[in-house]
């Protein structure tokens, strides 16, 4: 693929960065796919794509099936231990690698996951402290954002302040905060089919926080809470567009927004 | 019945706890050593207590001496209900104060039902809670702390610690004196609930006002220093 | 108590359903984060003192058997009767049979879960003794017929106007406004200090056991478990092994965050030390005083994985910052304890069957973690639980299938690829006019709720492969 990365100087090492997709975006969100390789590549990194990558293993695990996460997680490893870093575009699959597979395995395998756990980043993480170069500047048509903070990105990752600084200094977008950018918003993976009354209670929440930040835009690094708040306000009939980070750091709004017309 | 569940009881604790004789165990909780020092609203300790009585809503006087800690008294008695009448504790160190300087009428002893006024002397005061603490004992029955709607407490200065941590040794010391009181109270404001709405509310089931009066020697303007922090939030 | 968490979806729509209720929780949720949020940062030694208490907690549990033999043998000596049980109802007739040792009818309580979780009111009420709760929470809870909905303040579900009515209704005190909270106070501190003084057994429950000097620490704001404590001639203290500390500073140390964590205040208004009965110079105090220590599964929890939760202070914070317990309320959990804690609670101390779904009840966001002051991993102990249920296919069959489905595919790459494209296809077919899907097939509990954003193309990784593919070929003309 062309490197599309701009007149920043490039340092002469580019490091390997093995991009882990994430299912949702493979299914649903392929444009976030490609958004995140292209920014990986402005940022100065060699990517990667382990082309036998499927799922990190998160609904098993937490739905209680340990053996078949276990599978997943080893599966996984295999695919991204190569890599200098590994880079992942959802705070909760990001999360899953580098918190919960140390925890999930034992012996060797604990070890070859505390390796990838060491150098595995959300991509705003990455991009924001680690990455090479800095991301150019690109014109994106809105200001008026909303960022959605993962649980798993702000509590395991710590991931706040970077995407709004990205947000800021790529897009030139001052994020309008949310008043409990620290409340859930019901995805909860598997939680969200299993108990759809309260997850659907709690995105009502989240959306009228949002409604609230007068943000006609809500963007986010998880494409779970994405894909279930896109749901929720398309079934309320809300009019609220809901993107990936990745999109609008990109530059390139061209797709439809989550649940809009195709 | 007991005795069957005590001893199944602590054969199960037995197999699920670690392996360690009493010794053992007595080095390993040396070794857990103090809490970490929790910070005062400011250096002096009289003046952080002062602080923080008021912050857990209680209000505070100050008098030099146990003379104008009557007055300070009577003040507040005449202030609040126009009288000179008051329940008392049976403590040596409240018996001896000169009542007559401001023209008092104590009663010694428990407080009855309708009485609204108590007058009850702290062994400690602990600037870090900003709390009182007294044992129950005939110097001090524990109805008298309760059923008021105005309990006053003295305390001297010289009996303000800095930290919890300060406050047991000093009690600690006391028990060897006089054994093991069988209540120790730490007051820290006066009753309260949240209990409807979470809005608060004093006076809940014990007395509805907590009057601290620090007797003896403070810090130059502890007490002005005090009421200007608090007033300030 | 009478446990209804089995029903707690059901539960959880009637409370969702009943909006002003539910918008009081709301209003709750988002001040009580804020004030503790204010009282931890006036408090600067936060961190390191509830890693400090960690210790402490770690140490205790792991001599469980010294501490409280120890604190049995102090409380001995400073003249308590000491009761074990090993099972809620042992607990309920040991406290029945001291009433009736005295010839008891009125007793004065205190705020206890361990005597919710006995259903110790109930026993007592059945020999025919008046038993008040004396905590204001409980009072209004008990005279409506209702459970305590929050294990701090067991009557916030409750409006002002509720409290108003119930009032009006059972005190025959004649006509009268009580317009505002605390005309409601005050009546209810007037109609309590009645029995507080009439009654001939006051029991309470204990923040924790002093194991060196045989103490009970008591902690309220109302004063209530003190009078309770003092007033009537005999105390009967209830409470379970595991909340003994070694020593008395241990136990102000853990208030320094119990406190902050559950109220935002920085200390409780009465925090109380009893020893036992009344001494020879006192005037006043139990001449008798009995402290029943209630087992009930505890020691199978400290020899499992699930010992952590032992160290739980009852603060209520996981309460506070659960966006479930929020929407749902207290009542659905079904049981004594709620939340976090009471969805890791209840499954251990009654059954992982009647309350399956307790650890579903959580997306895994991980604030009450974060907020915990004995640092409790909630939401890890949650998914064990969830594991457990899976292992003995407590997890429903159409779930359990699902998951394994996925799992196996998700292992076989190729395969999994090959049909999420086809999946991918499909979707998109259902969904082409609109961006989204109304109704999707086996994810009826999405869809009930929401609609189905569809796929935007084929998946990422077809898309990936197409264009690699292009590229060889052009490299290769």
């Amino acid at each position: 693929m062309n490197d599309v990365s701009s007149d920043q100087s490039v340092p002469s090492e580019r490091p390997t960065v093995a991009l882990f997709i994430t299912c949702l975006v493979d299914l649903f969100r392929p444009s976030v796919g490609f958004a995140s390789l292209s920014l990986l590549q402005r940022a100065g990194c060699e990517v990667v794509i382990p082309g036998q990558q499927t799922c990190c293993g998160q609904p098993a695990y937490n739905s209680g099936d340990y053996r078949g996460a276990r599978a997943l997680a080893r599966q996984t490893l295999k695919q991204l231990e190569a890599a200098d870093y590994v880079v992942v575009p959802s705070g909760s699959c990001a999360g899953m690698i580098s918190e919960h597979y140390p925890r999930l395995l034992e012996g060797p395998w604990r070890e070859r996951a505390l390796a990838v756990a060491a150098k595995t980043y959300e991509l705003n993480a990455f991009l924001h402290s680690v990455a090479p170069a800095r991301l150019p500047v690109v014109k994106v048509k809105t200001d008026s954002v909303a960022y959605h903070d993962g649980c798993a990105g702000l509590r395991e990752l710590h991931v706040r302040k970077q995407p709004r600084e990205l947000l800021h200094s790529v897009c030139g977008i001052t994020v309008k905060e949310l008043q409990q950018p620290e409340v859930c918003c019901g995805f909860g993976g598997t939680f969200c089919a299993k108990m759809p009354q309260i997850s659907a209670r709690m995105a009502d929440n989240k959306l009228k926080d949002v409604q609230a930040s007068q943000a006609q835009l809500l963007c986010g690094g998880d494409m779970g809470c994405l894909l279930s708040l896109a749901g929720r306000a398309s079934r309320n009939g809300q009019p609220i567009e809901v993107r990936h980070v990745a999109e609008l750091l990109s530059g390139d709004l061209s797709a439809p927004a989550i649940g809009k017309d195709t | 019945m007991s005795t069957e569940a005590r001893s199944a009881i602590f054969a199960r604790l037995q197999t699920a706890s670690a392996e360690a004789t009493a010794n053992d165990i007595l080095r390993e909780s040396w070794a857990l050593g103090h809490a970490p020092y929790p910070p005062l609203p400011c250096e002096n300790t009289e003046q952080a207590f002062l602080t923080n009585v008021l912050s857990n809503r209680g209000t505070v006087d100050h008098a030099q001496d146990r003379s104008a800690a009557v007055k300070a008294i009577g003040r507040y008695l005449y202030t609040h209900y126009r009288t000179q009448r008051f329940v008392a504790g049976n403590d040596p160190r409240l018996a001896a104060m000169p009542w007559r300087d401001a023209g008092l009428l104590p009663r010694f002893g428990t407080v009855e039902v309708g009485e609204p006024l108590t007058v009850g002397f702290a062994r400690l005061g602990v600037a870090e809670l900003g709390a009182t603490v007294s044992w129950t004992g005939k110097g001090n029955p524990s109805a008298n702390n309760l059923l008021a709607e105005h309990h006053i407490t003295l305390v001297d200065s010289a009996d303000i610690v800095a930290t919890s941590e300060d406050a047991w040794p000093r009690i600690q010391a006391d028990m060897e004196r006089i054994g093991r009181p069988r209540g120790i109270n730490f007051v820290a404001g006066p009753s309260s609930t949240a209990d409807i709405e979470g809005q608060l509310v004093c006076g809940a089931h014990g007395p509805r006002a907590w009057h601290v009066i620090v007797i003896g020697k403070l810090p130059k303007d502890a007490l002005a220093n005090a009421l200007a922090t608090t007033a300030d939030k | 108590m009478e446990q209804k968490s089995d029903t707690f979806l059901a539960n959880a729509a009637t409370a969702m359903n009943d909006t002003a209720a539910a918008q009081r929780r709301d209003i709750m949720a988002a001040f009580t984060p804020i004030i503790r949020q204010q009282s931890i940062d006036g408090f600067s030694s936060y961190e390191p003192t509830r890693k400090h208490l960690k210790r402490v907690r770690q140490h205790t549990l792991n001599h469980l058997a010294h501490y409280l033999a120890e604190f049995e043998t102090q409380a001995l000596a400073n003249g308590n009767h000491v009761h074990f049980a090993r099972t809620p109802q042992e607990l309920n007739s040991t406290v029945l049979d001291i009433c009736q040792q005295h010839s008891a009818r009125r007793i004065a309580k205190g705020k206890s879960m361990v005597t919710e979780e006995t259903g110790l009111t109930a026993e007592l009420e059945k020999a025919g003794l008046q038993v008040i709760e004396t905590d204001l929470g409980e009072y209004i809870v008990q005279q409506a017929g209702e459970t305590p909905s929050h294990i701090v303040g067991p009557a916030l579900h409750k409006s002002a106007d509720d409290v108003r009515q119930l009032f009006l209704d059972i005190h025959p005190l004649g006509e009268r406004e009580l317009e505002h909270t605390s005309d409601m106070v005050a009546e209810a501190r007037e109609v309590l200090r009645t029995h507080f003084l009439q009654a001939e057994v006051g029991i309470i429950g204990a923040n924790a056991l002093i194991a060196e000097n045989g103490y009970a620490m008591l902690v309220t704001n109302e004063g209530n478990g003190d009078l309770c404590a003092n007033l009537p001639p005999v105390l009967v203290i209830c409470t379970t092994i595991d909340r003994v500390l070694p020593r008395a500073e241990d136990a102000t140390a853990m208030l320094r965050l119990l406190v902050r964590s559950a109220t935002g205040q920085p200390q409780t208004c009465y925090t109380s030390f009893y020893s036992g009965p009344r001494r020879a110079q006192d005037q006043d105090g139990p001449v008798e005083v009995h402290i029943v220590l209630l087992d009930n599964e505890r020691s199978d929890i400290l020899d499992s994985e699930y010992r952590g939760i032992l160290e739980c202070l009852r603060c209520g914070a996981c309460l506070n910052h659960c966006p479930i317990y929020q929407s749902v309320g207290g009542h659905a959990y079904g049981w004594v304890y709620q939340g976090p804690m009471g969805s890791v609670l209840t499954p251990l101390l009654t059954s992982l069957e009647q309350s399956a779904a307790l650890p579903n009840a959580c997306t895994a966001c991980g604030r009450c973690e974060e907020v915990c002051p004995a640092d409790i991993p909630l939401p890890a102990m949650l998914r064990d639980l969830r594991a457990r249920e899976y292992t003995e296919k407590l997890t429903p069959a159409r779930w359990r299938f699902g998951i394994a489905a996925h799992a196996w595919l998700a292992q076989r790459p190729r395969l999994y690829h090959s049909l999420s494209g086809i999946a991918v296809k499909l979707l998109r077919l259902l969904g082409r006019r609109k961006g989204y899907l109304r109704h999707l097939p086996f994810a009826g509990g999405w869809s009930s709720q929401r609609d189905f954003p569809a796929p935007q193309a084929a998946t990422f990784m077809q898309q990936l492969h197409d264009k690699q593919r292009r590229e060889r070929q052009r490299h290769e003309h």
